[in-house]
C-alpha cells in the first residue's frame, strides 16, 4: 500500500497518466472503427422496396368497350344490360382483375371499341376488323356472351401454354434445311427460301409486327444424323420408319447439328425441315399405338418447330425445292410460329374477313395477354431481386442495378397508365421486363457473392488477435487494481 | 448405285446453288526427309456478295440465307463487319529447311489471328476486333479472347490483304495478334468440321481423322475469309499436317496410301462439291508408282478426281520403285555442307539469351541459301514485358559490322501493361552468307495478378516474321512468310503464397513493436530493495533496482 503510494508520486507512474495512455489508444481504435467499416463494407444501395411491394395491389386493367349495333332493329338496350351481367358473371375472377368489359347500347367515341353487328342475311358468324357480324341476326344472349369472352381472352390449354416462348421484342427465326445424309442421294440440295418466305411467310410476320420484330436467317446442312435409330414399322404393307413420342423429345441432335448461333442475344425460334436419308424413308410420326399419324410436323416447346418431309416417290435425284413445293411446309411453319408466340385461335365456326392472317380480335387479345405476362414476370423478377438482396448480405447493389430497378418500376407504372390502349402498354411492359431482368442478371451483383468469412478471418487474425491481447490485458489489470484499491480504502475507513 | 445417282445429279446441274460454290482439294507432297506433307483445303465461294459496310452496323442487317456458306461464321463476319479474316491454330515447328515453303503460309506456332476491318461505324475498330476475338474464341473453343490489346499490333507491311478491300470512303485497318501458347487439339477440330458443308461425313473431309492428324509431326488448321472484287466472298478452311509414314512402317519404307496415312478411306463423295480432287506432287528424279492411275496431270501434280468420274475410287497409293528402305540423306542444313541442301531460300535462327532474370539479348541469324542477295522485311511483335533496346542493335556479316544492311525501320515502343513492341525493318542478306543481329533486352517485373496460372513455365514470345521481297515485285499479293520458332522467356516469378506471408510477417512485426511500446507505456515500474545485499549496503546508497510488472 505504501509502496503504491510511493510510486504514484513519480509522475509517469501515476495511475492517471497510465489510464490516459490506455484511453488514448482505445480512443484511436474506436475512432478508426467507422473508417475501417466504410472502407471494407460492400456498396449496397437501398432499393425501392416499398414501391416493389406496392406493386401487388397496383394491377394492370384493360378497359374493353363493346358496342351493340342497333341499326338492324335489335333491342340493344335490354341486350346490353343482359350481356354485361352475363359477361361479368362468367369471366373468372382472375381474368376480371385485368379485363374491364363494358357493353354499350349506343356508340362510344373510341377507335378501339368492338362493334357487334346483327346481319340477318348472313349465314356465318364473321369477324372483320373490330367488328363481329352475327349470323342470322343474332343468337341467345348467353351464347353471345360466351363467344365474346372467347374472342376477348385467349383460351390456352396447359399444353399450349407450355409451348409459348417467353416474350421478346425481337426474335431470330432460324430456318434450317437438314438432310440426314445427302451423300446417299435423293436429297434436298437447296431451297428457294427467299421466294417462299416472301410468298408464304412474310405476310404472317407482318401481321405480328405490332408485337415483335424478326430477324431471319437460314442454312442448309447435308449431313445431319439422328442420335438414335428410328423404329422399324410396316405401313400399308411397306417397310417404313417411325418416330415415337419419346424419339421426338430427343430428336434434335445438338452435338451434330450446328444450329446454335453465337452472334446475338435475341431468342431464337428454330424451324427445321428434316429430310430423312433414303435408308430411313419413309419416316412417319407415330401415335401411342405406334401407328403413323397424318401430320409430319411437331413443336418442341419454346424451341421451335420441326417438319419431317418424305419426298414423293417420283423424285429420282437430288432436288432443289421450289417455293411451290415448299408451300405446305411453310404453312405448317406459319402455324407453328403462331403456337410458339401464343396467338389464340378464333373460336370454332367463326370466319375472318380480314386479308391478314391474324384478325384484329386475335391481335388485341394477344397484345393484352403478352402485356399481362410481361407485367406479371416483371413483378416476380423485382420481388426476387429484393428478396435475394435481402437474403445475401455480401451481395453488392450498385448504381446501375438501382437505376434499372427504378426504371423498370417507372415503365411498369407507365404501362398501368397506358393500359387504355394495348400497344403502348405492351411496349412499356416489355421495357420493364427487359430492365428488371437486366438488373437481376447484373454481373456486378455476383462479385463478392461467395466471399467466405474464413478469408476475412485469415487476413485479420494475424494482426488483430496479437494486438488486441496487450490492449485488453492492461484494461483488465487496471480495473482489478482499481477495485482492489477501492476495497482497501473501504477497509481503512 | 452411287455412281448412277451421281451421274443423275450431274445432269441436274444444281440450279439453286449457282451463287454458292464449294470446292475441296487435298495436296500431298512427299518431303525430302521421307515425311509426307498434306494440305486439305475447303473453299466456299459466295458469289456477287460484298462484305458488310460498317456504316450499316447501326441498322438492322439483311437476312442471311446460306446454302453452303457456314452460317455461324457468316453471322460473326456480319455482326462485326469484317472485310478480311485469317485465323490459324498450329502445333509444332515448321521446318522450312527440309520441308520448304508450306502450301498455306500461316504456320506460326500457336494461334494467329489477323483481320482487315474498315472504319466508319459508330463502334471503333478496336471494339469490333475485341468482339471478333471473343466470337471466334466461342466458335472454335480456343482462348482467342486472350489476344487483347497487349498482343494486338498493326504490322501492315508484313500482312497485306490477300483479297481486295472495298472502297467505302473509310480506311481499312489491320489488327494482328499472335497467341503462341495456344495449341490446336480435337476440341478445335470439331467446330472446324461443322463449318464444312459435308462435315466429316463425305468427300475429302472424311480423311480428317483426329487420331492420325494430332499424331502428326506438325499439324495446324486455318480459316481464311476474303473478298475478291468480281468474285465474291471466299471462305477457305485448311488443315495442314506433316505425317511420317516411316515411323509407322515396319520395314522403314516411305510408301503410303490414304488408308495408311489417315486410317480412313473416302467412302462417299460430297454431293454438293463442284470440284473435289486429290493432287499428289510428282517426285522429279525417283521412280514411283501410283495406284490407281491418276485421272490427269496438272503441272508437277498427279490429279485424282474424287467425284464426277466414271468410278469412285476409295484410296490412293504411292509406292517408291526399287526402294527397300528409306535412307534419309538430308543432313542438318545448318552445318556447312548441309547449307546447299536447304529447300528454303532463307534459314532463320532466333534465340533469346539471358544471364539473369533482368537482362538478356535477342539474337537472330539469317542465312541466305541462294546465290543472289535477298531483301526481306523483318517483323518483331514482342509483348511489353520484354523490352528491346534499339540502340544496342548490332548487325554483323562475315565478321564485319554491317549497319547498312538494315533499312527502312519502323518502331512502335511498348507501353507497359498495354501495348506490345512493333518493330519492322527491311534487311538485306548478301548471297550465301549469314547476317547476325543482336539486341539487348530487359525483362519486366510483372504485377502479382499479371502472371498466368502456370507462371513458373515462363512466357511464350511470338515468332518473328520474315517476308522476302522478290525483285521487282514489291507489293505483290502473294507473299511468302517465314515464321521463326517461338521463344520461351523466363520472368522473375514471385512466390504466390506471398500475400499471406506478407500479411502474417508484417502483422507479427507490427504486433511486436506495438506490444513492446504499449507495455513500456502502461507498465508500472517499482523500486525494490534486495534484502540479501545488506552487508554491502553500509554506505546506504547502493541499491539494485529491478523492473518488473506489478499485478
Amino acid at each position: 500500500m505504501s509502496e503504491d503510494a510511493d510510486d504514484e508520486r513519480i509522475f509517469f507512474q501515476s495511475r492517471k497518466v497510465r489510464w490516459s495512455i490506455l484511453a488514448a489508444y482505445w480512443a484511436v481504435i474506436l475512432l478508426a472503427l467507422p473508417l475501417w467499416w466504410t472502407t471494407t463494407s460492400i456498396q449496397r444501395l437501398s432499393l425501392p422496396t416499398s414501391r416493389v411491394e406496392d406493386l401487388a395491389q397496383n394491377d394492370l386493367r384493360f378497359p374493353v368497350h363493346i358496342v351493340l349495333d342497333s341499326s338492324s332493329g335489335v333491342d340493344t338496350k335490354a341486350l346490353s344490360v343482359k350481356l354485361q351481367s352475363l359477361i361479368n358473371a362468367r369471366l373468372s375472377p382472375d381474368v376480371r382483375a385485368w379485363l374491364d368489359v363494358h357493353v354499350h347500347a349506343d356508340p362510344v367515341p373510341r377507335v378501339d371499341a368492338y362493334v357487334v353487328k346483327f346481319d340477318a342475311s348472313s349465314q356465318d358468324t364473321k369477324v372483320q376488323g373490330r367488328n363481329l357480324i352475327l349470323a342470322g341476326g343474332g343468337s341467345s344472349p348467353s351464347k353471345l356472351a360466351n363467344l365474346l369472352i372467347d374472342l376477348l381472352t385467349p383460351r390456352y390449354t396447359a399444353a399450349d401454354e407450355q409451348k409459348i416462348a417467353k416474350y421478346s421484342p425481337r426474335y431470330r427465326l432460324a430456318f434450317s434445311l437438314l438432310n440426314e445424309n445427302a451423300a446417299l442421294g435423293k436429297s434436298a440440295i437447296g431451297w428457294d427460301l427467299n421466294g417462299t418466305l416472301s410468298r408464304y411467310f412474310i405476310p404472317t410476320l407482318q401481321s405480328l409486327q405490332l408485337l415483335h420484330n424478326f430477324t431471319i436467317e437460314s442454312q442448309v446442312q447435308f449431313h445431319a444424323p439422328l442420335a438414335f435409330d428410328p423404329t422399324q414399322i410396316t405401313h400399308l404393307g411397306d417397310n417404313a420408319h417411325g418416330l415415337t413420342h419419346e424419339d421426338l423429345t430427343v430428336f434434335v441432335n445438338s452435338a451434330e447439328w450446328s444450329l446454335s448461333s453465337s452472334a446475338s442475344n435475341d431468342p431464337v425460334l428454330h424451324f427445321v425441315l428434316f429430310i430423312p436419308s433414303i435408308s430411313h424413308r419413309p419416316l412417319y410420326l407415330l401415335d401411342s399405338e405406334r401407328n403413323p399419324v397424318k401430320s409430319s410436323a411437331f413443336i418442341l416447346p419454346q424451341w421451335g418447330g420441326i417438319v419431317v418431309h418424305n419426298f414423293p416417290s417420283d423424285v429420282t435425284s437430288h432436288l432443289h425445292m421450289t417455293s411451290d413445293y415448299l408451300e405446305s411446309i411453310f404453312s405448317a411453319f406459319g402455324l407453328q410460329l403462331f403456337s410458339l408466340l401464343g396467338v389464340p385461335e378464333l373460336p370454332k365456326g367463326i370466319i375472318s374477313l380480314d386479308s391478314t392472317p391474324l384478325s384484329r380480335w386475335q391481335m388485341d387479345s394477344l397484345l393484352r395477354q403478352r402485356s399481362l405476362e410481361n407485367v406479371v414476370s416483371t413483378t416476380e423478377t423485382l420481388h426476387s431481386i429484393i428478396k435475394l438482396v435481402d437474403q445475401i448480405e455480401n451481395m453488392p447493389v450498385k448504381e446501375d442495378v438501382k437505376g434499372d430497378i427504378q426504371n423498370a418500376l417507372d415503365s411498369l407504372e407507365m404501362a398501368y397508365k397506358s393500359s387504355d390502349s394495348a400497344k403502348p402498354a405492351l411496349e412499356y411492359s416489355a421495357r420493364a421486363l427487359t430492365l428488371s431482368s437486366r438488373a437481376f442478371f447484373n454481373p456486378g451483383m455476383l462479385a463478392l457473392l461467395y466471399f467466405p468469412p474464413e478469408h476475412t478471418y485469415a487476413i485479420y487474425a494475424p494482426l488483430f488477435a496479437p494486438v488486441s491481447l496487450p490492449l485488453i490485458a492492461p484494461v483488465v489489470r487496471e480495473f482489478l487494481a482499481w477495485r482492489k484499491a477501492k476495497r482497501e480504502k473501504q477497509k481503512v475507513e | 448405285m452411287l455412281c448412277v445417282l451421281l451421274a443423275a445429279w450431274a445432269a441436274y446441274a444444281n440450279p439453286g446453288v449457282e451463287s454458292e460454290h464449294f470446292e475441296e482439294d487435298l495436296v500431298i507432297r512427299p518431303l525430302k526427309d521421307g515425311r509426307i506433307g498434306t494440305r486439305f483445303s475447303f473453299t466456299t465461294t459466295l458469289e456477287d456478295v460484298s462484305p458488310r459496310n460498317p456504316e450499316s452496323l447501326d441498322g438492322d442487317d439483311d437476312s442471311q440465307h446460306y446454302t453452303l456458306f457456314p452460317l455461324t461464321l457468316g453471322q460473326i463476319l456480319r455482326e462485326y463487319a469484317i472485310t478480311e479474316l485469317h485465323l490459324s491454330l498450329n502445333a509444332g515447328k515448321w521446318n522450312y529447311d527440309t520441308w520448304g515453303m508450306p502450301d498455306e503460309p500461316g504456320v506460326a506456332t500457336g494461334g494467329e489471328l489477323w483481320a482487315w476491318i474498315a472504319d466508319g461505324a459508330s463502334t471503333s475498330v478496336d471494339q469490333r476486333w475485341q468482339g471478333l476475338r471473343n466470337a471466334l474464341a466461342g466458335l472454335f473453343c480456343a482462348s482467342l479472347g486472350a489476344m487483347d490489346e497487349q498482343r494486338t499490333t498493326s504490322p501492315s507491311r508484313t500482312f497485306r490483304p490477300e483479297g481486295s478491300l472495298p472502297d467505302w470512303g473509310h480506311p481499312h485497318h489491320l489488327r494482328h495478334a499472335f497467341l503462341p501458347s495456344e495449341h490446336v487439339c480435337t476440341e478445335n477440330l470439331t467446330p472446324f468440321y461443322k463449318l464444312l458443308p459435308c462435315k466429316s461425313f463425305s468427300g475429302i473431309a472424311t480423311l480428317l481423322n483426329p487420331h492420325r492428324l494430332f499424331d502428326a509431326d506438325w499439324h495446324g488448321m486455318s480459316i481464311h475469309v476474303l473478298w475478291k472484287e468480281g468474285v465474291g466472298i471466299q471462305v477457305r478452311l485448311t488443315f495442314q499436317a506433316v505425317l511420317d509414314p516411316i515411323r509407322n512402317s515396319w520395314n522403314k519404307k516411305r510408301d503410303w496410301s490414304l488408308k495408311s496415312l489417315f486410317g480412313r478411306r473416302i467412302e462417299q463423295s460430297c454431293p454438293i462439291s463442284s470440284a473435289s480432287q486429290i493432287r499428289v506432287s510428282i517426285p522429279e528424279d525417283q521412280p514411283h508408282l501410283f495406284t490407281p492411275q491418276p485421272s490427269g496431270v496438272d503441272g508437277s501434280y498427279a490429279v485424282f478426281n474424287v467425284s464426277g468420274g466414271e468410278w469412285l475410287f476409295t484410296d490412293v497409293e504411292m509406292r517408291w520403285h526399287n526402294e527397300t528402305s528409306f535412307q534419309n540423306r538430308f543432313t542438318d542444313p545448318r552445318t556447312a555442307t548441309g547449307k546447299q541442301n536447304s529447300v528454303s531460300a532463307l534459314s532463320v535462327q532466333r534465340t533469346l539469351k539471358s544471364v539473369n532474370k533482368y537482362r538478356g539479348s535477342l539474337n537472330v541469324a539469317v542465312t541466305n541459301n541462294r546465290g543472289d542477295d535477298i531483301q526481306t522485311t523483318y517483323l518483331e511483335t514482342i509483348p511489353w514485358f520484354v523490352q528491346l533496346f534499339l540502340h544496342t542493335l548490332r548487325i554483323e556479316c562475315n565478321g564485319t559490322r554491317r549497319g547498312d544492311l538494315l533499312d527502312d525501320t519502323t518502331y512502335t515502343p511498348p507501353i507497359p501493361h498495354s501495348r506490345p513492341t512493333l518493330y519492322q525493318s527491311t534487311l538485306t542478306v548478301p548471297a550465301g552468307s549469314t547476317v547476325y543481329m543482336t539486341m539487348d533486352v530487359t525483362k519486366a517485373f510483372l504485377r502479382y495478378t499479371e502472371h498466368p496460372p502456370d507462371a513458373q513455365r515462363g512466357w511464350d514470345l511470338p515468332p518473328a516474321v520474315f517476308v522476302p521481297i522478290k525483285a521487282g515485285q514489291k507489293g505483290s499479293d502473294e507473299l511468302e512468310r517465314i515464321y521463326t520458332p517461338i521463344l520461351l522467356v523466363d520472368l522473375a516469378t514471385p512466390d504466390f503464397s506471398m500475400p499471406y506471408n506478407v500479411i502474417i510477417m508484417s502483422s507479427t512485426l507490427i504486433t511486436f513493436i506495438f506490444g513492446s511500446v504499449f507495455n513500456l507505456l502502461t507498465r508500472k515500474f517499482i523500486v525494490t530493495k534486495v534484502e540479501g545485499n545488506h552487508k554491502t549496503d553500509e554506505t546506504g546508497q547502493l541499491e539494485s533496482a529491478s523492473a518488473g510488472g506489478k499485478d
